[in-house]
């Protein structure tokens, strides 16, 4: 210590009395998250494992526990996923296979029990987040039995990316939602389907047929073949509100489309009004024909009063260049509607000649958007439904 | 805040789109008729086209552009004999979009295909233009007829079919190029390979099943059952690629069309056969046009509902 520091430190000393000093020279540093270590050594002294070595383990999970007549109960979790190489008297060692695996993945608690799961997702406002925007709750609550969870990562709607965001940057957070759900239905199966799909194949009925093979009744609902669909940001809803005490307050949307000056995935406070947007993604009012909230092909058009609710996957700003042109040509029956028709319906001669088979139309928009005589198909496939309808 | 109704985006396909595509896969056998007949074909070509055009202008000007008349015009003048007079290339392409298209309310609202359509209305009515125009001598051939009528004096051969030196309609000289036009359309899906490759296959199987008929005077060689000649004889390729596969006259389910190509194909082989109408394709095309309202109801609506599974191609 040179003279001089010895002048301060008694001057400091004189004016606020001896102490310890703080050192806080890290106070403005953020938390990094170090990398994953190899291995984990866990200390168990007095806990018994439930663990052996050799085995596999997921992070999460509970290693060893106090003996159950002790007063006051320890439990110790593994930090890493990976293999149980050492069990001692009192310490456990994991080894990672994975070193850049995150240390800790989100898994259900287990002492979250079903009915807890149902309620908070009543109390917690969750909704179909894809755009169905039906009440969670009552899917999970229906008696109707339940064999798998399938989470709709698909997207197929032109530009939207944002539950595929949220699968790359918060794929655990959904996994947990995911097993979340399958507790309160008691399923057995869950999966998260992401597979690049086209258009309409994210529609819920057609991904249950496409990925497990079975076909939803006419005028059923998936839970008639056991299958509950949710979408990816419902089921990281659901995780939010059980394990972080989370209403449904905010969600994310993709902004695109050749009007946009910033797109983007951002996340959202519900209710956000278009008009916010219209500054932060810098939406040239100008140049943008049309400002839709949902994909192209089923989206709804908006204005700056707009608000972005739970079901907004979307808002797609498209300039005069981008909307089709529907002036309609006479049909020269290429019969190309009913070959891309998810339903294989004879779309041209439907809306010819109603039949009641239209009413398993969807309206995706596929056969509207190929028709090459850009026929207005939907208005005439709603009428003649109307028409099928007033049969009964 | 409005519910759009449907997509508002489009693939930017349009009528006009697949007209062009029909046109640009007519190129090669327009190229190998004027290569092989020079102005002559060019002439019925022209007369042809502008006949069917300047009809629709006049009939409807808004459909005038978008490329159908210039089609029929085209297919109609590839369904004449080189030696036909311009007039009857010109009075043709007008009867094929006044008659066969606009007075069954336009673009797709016939139920005949129009080139055929026109072709067996004026072979009715004036006969000899078609036949008796002789003694053109164009490569030491004598052009005078359809390829049926007069060609028992010389037995077509495979080769001469292909190489297009057998007498015949200007489409008729260069099957290949007709077949080439047709796989570029089939492999650009603008028309379904269920057409053709079903009338074909059926034409080739008629061919070898089928009892010679009673010998008819001047009717040499569809009574050989050779499959080959009947494939890419007449107006067979033109019927399986250009005719029957017009999607407005064709049936509208994938089922429909293959029933309709066997139609097709059993009414030109019997035609071929059994009567002294020398090749038939246009007459079985219009048979076939004829039965598709009946084809589309026994497809669409007796039929069971169509599948609830969606395809596989999802």
């Amino acid at each position: 210590m040179s003279s001089l520091d010895w002048v301060f430190s008694s001057a400091r000393e004189a004016l606020y009395g001896r102490q310890v000093p703080r050192l806080k020279t890290t106070r403005e540093s953020a938390i990094i998250t170090i990398p994953t270590p190899r291995r984990v050594r866990l200390l168990s002294d007095g806990l018994n494992p439930v663990v052996e070595v050799g085995q596999a383990i997921e992070g999460g999970k509970l290693v060893a526990r106090s003996p159950v007549n002790e007063r006051f109960q320890r439990r110790i979790h593994a930090s890493l996923t990976g293999t149980v190489t050492a069990v001692r008297e009192d310490h456990i060692i994991i080894e990672g296979d994975l070193p850049e695996r995150p240390p800790l993945t989100h898994g259900v608690p287990e002492w979250i029990a079903p009915e807890a799961i149902r309620d908070t997702s009543r109390e917690a406002g969750l909704i179909g987040m894809g755009g169905g925007m039906f009440p969670t709750y009552v899917k999970l609550s229906h008696p109707a039995p339940i064999e798998v969870v399938l989470v709709n990562g698909c997207e197929s709607e032109p530009y939207l990316t944002c539950d595929h965001r949220v699968l790359v940057e918060q794929r655990d957070q959904a996994n947990c939602g995911a097993e979340l759900a399958m507790r309160a239905v008691g399923a057995r199966q869950g999966m998260i389907v992401d597979r690049e799909i086209n258009y309409p194949g994210g529609y819920e009925r057609l991904l249950i047929h496409d990925t497990l093979g079975k076909v939803v009744p006419k005028r059923g609902l998936p839970r008639d073949v056991g299958v509950l669909v949710m979408n990816v940001q419902s089921a990281l809803a659901l995780h939010e509100a059980v394990c972080l005490g989370r209403p449904l307050i905010d969600r994310v949307i993709t902004v695109d489309g050749d009007a946009v000056g910033r797109p983007g995935n951002y996340r959202v406070p519900i209710g956000t009004e278009l008009g916010h947007l219209q500054k932060v993604c810098e939406i040239d009012a100008a140049k943008a024909a049309m400002i839709l909230t949902g994909g192209p092909m089923m989206g709804t058009a908006a204005d700056e009063a707009t608000p972005v609710t739970g079901g907004t996957g979307a808002v797609i700003a498209l300039t005069a260049e981008e909307l089709g042109d529907y002036r309609p040509q006479p049909c020269i029956r290429c019969g190309q509607c009913m070959e891309v028709c998810p339903y294989n319906l004879p779309v041209a001669h439907l809306v010819e000649s109603p039949h009641k088979v239209v009413l398993d139309c969807i309206e995706c928009g596929a056969c509207q958007f190929t028709c090459p005589a850009r026929r207005p198909l939907i208005e005439e496939l709603r009428r003649a439904k109307a028409v099928v309808t007033a049969w009964d | 805040m409005t519910k759009l109704i449907g997509p508002i985006i489009h693939s930017g396909k349009t009528n006009r789109m697949m007209m062009v595509l029909v046109l640009v896969s007519l190129a090669p056998s327009l190229v190998a008729a004027v290569m092989r007949f020079g102005f002559a074909a060019a002439l019925l070509v022209i007369c042809a086209l502008a006949g069917a055009w300047l009809t629709e202008l006049v009939i409807d000007r808004r459909q005038a552009f978008d490329g159908s008349a210039v089609v029929t015009g085209v297919i109609f003048a590839l369904l004449l004999p080189v030696t036909a007079p311009w007039w009857l290339a010109l009075i043709g392409g007008m009867l094929a979009t006044g008659l066969g298209k606009h007075a069954f309310g336009g673009l797709g609202c016939n139920l005949f295909n129009p080139a055929a359509l026109s072709r067996v209305i004026l072979m009715g009515l004036i006969p000899g233009a078609w036949f008796i125009s002789t003694a053109v001598t164009i490569d030491g051939i004598t052009t005078a007829s359809p390829l049926a009528r007069e060609s028992g004096l010389l037995a077509p051969t495979i080769t001469g079919l292909l190489s297009g030196s057998i007498p015949g309609t200007i489409g008729q000289v260069a099957p290949l190029a007709v077949l080439a036009g047709g796989l570029m359309l089939v492999s650009l899906r603008t028309i379904d390979w269920r057409i053709p490759l079903t009338f074909l296959a059926t034409v080739a199987f008629l061919a070898l099943v089928l009892p010679p008929g009673i010998r008819i005077e001047g009717h040499a060689p569809w009574l050989l059952g050779n499959p080959l000649l009947h494939l890419v004889g007449g107006g067979t390729l033109l019927a399986a690629f250009y005719m029957l596969s017009d999607p407005v006259t064709a049936p509208f389910t994938p089922g429909g069309r293959i029933i309709f190509a066997v139609v097709a194909a059993l009414a030109m082989m019997l035609v071929r056969f059994y009567t002294p109408y020398p090749d038939g394709a246009a007459l079985a095309v219009l048979l076939a046009n004829a039965s598709v309202p009946l084809i589309d109801r026994l497809t669409l609506e007796l039929g069971p509902p169509p599948s609830l599974e969606p395809p596989d191609n999802l």
